[in-house]
């Protein structure tokens, strides 16, 4: 199996707060990964290096093959999928022009191609056609996170970064949400990077699971191994009351 | 009942009305054009990148310059006229532009910028499709604002001889016909109130978390298309009108002082000019500041022929030092003649000069008739008169210094406003115009001046040489009007208008037909 996104020796520090330590990691292509620790753990650091919204301070990023910090940054942001927490719909944009958002940069003189990737991705998230033309202030919370999915895939990328996606749902509409990524994932086999600040939530959506702290990997592995041998007592510590 | 004459004056002079709202619109329509382009650009550049903060500053600034001093300052440049008017209203109109633009893009949610970001869009995909549309309400907010407010303040444009409903409110106020400035008001305030109900319905539409904005949606009526088509069609109307009212060649450009006699002089010179030539007359009616901001606009062009006093040329113009009087003519021509290549044209023969009037309660209280008299009582007394009066050579300082006046306060007012403000007490002694057509009023006293102070001031024409020759019929038409008005007549005519409330036009008419020069 081929890798998606290797790290290599990768340092970052903000204001000469170390954040990132020497951090390694190898994500395999088709994998659907999620990361968990506490907040300020550094996991939101290392997903936003994927499509270079944050540049090491030193070490390498490599996204299928490719050092990000030597291609164009736009063209590899538009091949990855970008769905972050909270509602981040462009609220000025109908349901419709929000998923067609990236299909449109891409082909901006075929609105047909980006027409059908909408209604292809409306069918996949579960949304009904009735909606397309509805503004984001008009749209549930569970609808909402169903549009930024659906958006985040709409160019068929082949990697998938999700940032706390389902932080701001009730817990039926997140049971819904979880299922729906997780046959996503089955039907599309993208790579697919998940934080969620939860470890349920971890262990059943993730092919492997990341526990970081302190900008360190305390263990990465499947998430049986994970919970029949914890590594560190951190480790022990998340997922104790599981 | 005011409104009521209000609104007979406006229907008696319909066209004269509906020509100063057109060109009221045109003004603050060009300058609103010009403010929202360039406003945006520069609310963008600022907001990009923070760098350039110090462009707010700056903005910030000029705002404060009050409008007056700013007109003042573009008349060197750029002329007097429509010009420097837009050029001023749109530098006012910057500062609610870049502040709207910059507030509305700064306070864009962060996380929709970075969602943007994170799916590939580049820089300026980011600011057209997610900023720009994001900061729309708020600055169409100031877009209203700015709107308003430019309505508003075309209305000062009359002060530098710009067109616009100023020109109506300007001259009620120095010829003392208040119904005049009334209706230029309400008009103002009737155009501002209409457009900015248009605009808050137009605001309405780029509200995006309400139902409005569907309709535009569905439609598709905000995009690149309509906005350019919008634009391209106001810039050919402005064009357009630009050049269909280009000036001819045959035109004669007069200016006119804000003084009721300068109107009727005005009306006066246009009639017999059209009259007796081929010429076409433009008259600049009331432009504010008078000399001071004529004489820049003769040295341009902008005029050919103003209506000027002998005294004024000598010392405010030539601003040579020592009193004025008629022996020094010649200097006064020949100085004109190197100095500027104008020439003095058809002296009036009436002398509009200085003097020192009361009322007539003050006068009989302290028993006053000469200005010795006023010396010994002037520490009791407040003196009001109009801003440039304390600023001549021959004005308020040397007054004082030769009669030795000390006034327990001094008020600068418009000259159009002198009359009102010593009726109502709010000044006890004023300096008045020998011409005036209020002096015919029993309760103001004009005193003698004993020291035979004051400089002459005779009324002729300044004229540009090259329009002389350009034109050799103009100087004797000119001249026709030589020795033609007295002191008594001028007065007389200025109370015509003034107090018996006849157009300044109508008055030149009948004086005109009565002298048999029409």
């Amino acid at each position: 199996m081929s890798v998606a996104i290797e790290f290599k020796n990768i340092n970052k520090s903000f204001d000469e707060k170390k954040v990132i330590n020497n951090f390694n990691l190898e994500i395999d292509k088709g994998d659907f990964i999620t990361i968990i620790g506490s907040s300020g753990s550094g996991k939101t650091t290392i997903l936003k290096m994927i499509n270079a919204l944050i540049k090491p301070d030193n070490g390498q990023v490599i996204v299928n093959g490719e050092d990000v910090s030597k291609i164009d940054v736009v063209d590899l942001r538009r091949n990855i999928g970008y769905a972050i927490q909270g509602n981040v719909l462009f609220p000025h944009l109908s349901v419709k022009d929000n998923i067609a958002y990236v299909p449109k940069l891409l082909n901006k003189n075929n609105s047909e191609k980006s027409e059908e990737a909408v209604k292809k991705w409306m069918k996949i998230v579960n949304l009904e056609e009735e909606l397309l033309e509805r503004m984001p202030y008009e749209l549930s919370g569970g609808q909402s996170q169903r549009v930024g999915i659906a958006r985040s895939l709409a160019a068929s990328p082949d990697i998938l970064l999700m940032d706390e996606p389902f932080g701001a749902v009730d817990a039926i509409t997140r049971l819904k949400l979880q299922e729906e990524i997780k046959r996503i994932h089955n039907e599309t086999k993208i790579t697919i990077v998940f934080i969620t600040h939860d470890i349920n939530e971890a262990l059943i959506l993730g092919d492997k699971v990341l526990i970081i702290n302190e900008g360190q990997i305390e263990q990465y592995g499947p998430p049986l191994e994970i919970k029949n041998n914890p590594s560190t007592d951190y480790v022990k510590r998340i997922i104790g009351n599981v | 009942m005011l409104i009521g004459d209000v609104f007979s004056l406006m229907s008696e002079q319909k066209d004269f009305f509906i020509n100063l709202t057109l060109e009221h619109l045109q003004i603050s329509l060009i300058a609103i054009v010009f403010a929202i382009i360039v406003g945006l650009i520069l609310g963008i550049i600022v907001s990009e990148y923070q760098r350039n903060k110090w462009i707010l500053s700056i903005i910030n600034f000029v705002y404060t310059i009050p409008s007056i001093a700013l007109f003042g300052f573009l008349i060197p440049f750029t002329g007097i006229g429509d010009i420097s008017a837009i050029i001023a209203l749109i530098v006012y109109a910057l500062l609610p532009m870049v502040r709207g633009t910059h507030s509305g893009i700064v306070n864009i949610d962060k996380n929709i910028i970075e969602a943007a970001k994170g799916m590939g869009s580049t820089k300026f995909q980011i600011l057209y499709k997610i900023k720009l549309p994001l900061a729309l309400p708020h600055i169409m907010s100031s877009i209203r604002t700015m709107v308003v407010m430019t309505i508003a303040l075309t209305g000062i444009a009359a002060f530098i001889g710009a067109g616009g409903l100023g020109v109506a409110i300007y001259r009620g106020i120095t010829t003392n016909n208040i119904v005049m400035t009334l209706a230029g008001s309400i008009l103002i305030a009737a155009l501002a109130i209409i457009v900015d109900f248009l605009l808050s319905q137009i605001e309405k539409l780029t509200k995006y978390d309400e139902p409005h904005r569907r309709f535009l949606h569905k439609y598709n009526l905000i995009n690149k298309k309509t906005v350019i088509g919008v634009l391209l069609i106001i810039i050919c109307i402005l064009a357009a009108n630009q050049f269909l009212t280009t000036s001819e060649e045959n035109t004669i450009n007069i200016a006119t002082k804000p003084m009721t006699e300068q109107y009727i002089i005005g009306a006066m010179l246009e009639e017999l000019i059209e009259s007796e030539s081929d010429l076409n007359v433009d008259l600049t009616t009331g432009v504010g500041g008078g000399t001071s901001n004529i004489q820049p606009g003769m040295l341009k062009g902008d005029f050919d022929l103003y209506p000027e006093y002998t005294g004024t040329g000598w010392m405010e113009v030539l601003k040579e030092d020592g009193i004025y009087n008629e022996s020094l003519f010649n200097d006064l021509q020949s100085k004109y003649n190197d100095e500027y290549d104008f020439s003095w044209v058809g002296m009036y023969g009436f002398d509009d000069t200085y003097g020192i009037a009361v009322t007539k309660e003050v006068a009989d209280k302290y028993n006053l008739s000469t200005y010795s008299d006023l010396a010994s009582v002037s520490n009791e007394l407040k003196f009001g008169a109009e801003y440039d009066f304390y600023e001549r050579e021959d004005g308020y300082d040397a007054l004082c210094e030769e009669y030795g006046f000390n006034f327990k306060s001094t008020t600068d007012l418009d000259i159009g406003l002198k009359y009102n403000a010593i009726k109502e007490n709010k000044i006890d002694v004023m300096n008045v115009f020998t011409t005036d057509g209020q002096l015919n009023d029993p309760n103001i006293v004009v005193l003698k001046d004993d020291k035979e102070f004051y400089p002459s001031y005779l009324c002729a024409n300044v004229v540009r040489n090259e329009v002389l020759e350009e034109h050799p019929e103009l100087k004797n038409i000119l001249l026709k009007l030589e020795g033609a008005i007295s002191a008594e007549d001028m007065s007389r005519m200025n109370y015509e208008v003034e107090i018996e409330k006849k157009e300044p036009k109508d008055v030149a008419h009948e004086f005109l037909v009565l002298k048999g020069l029409v």
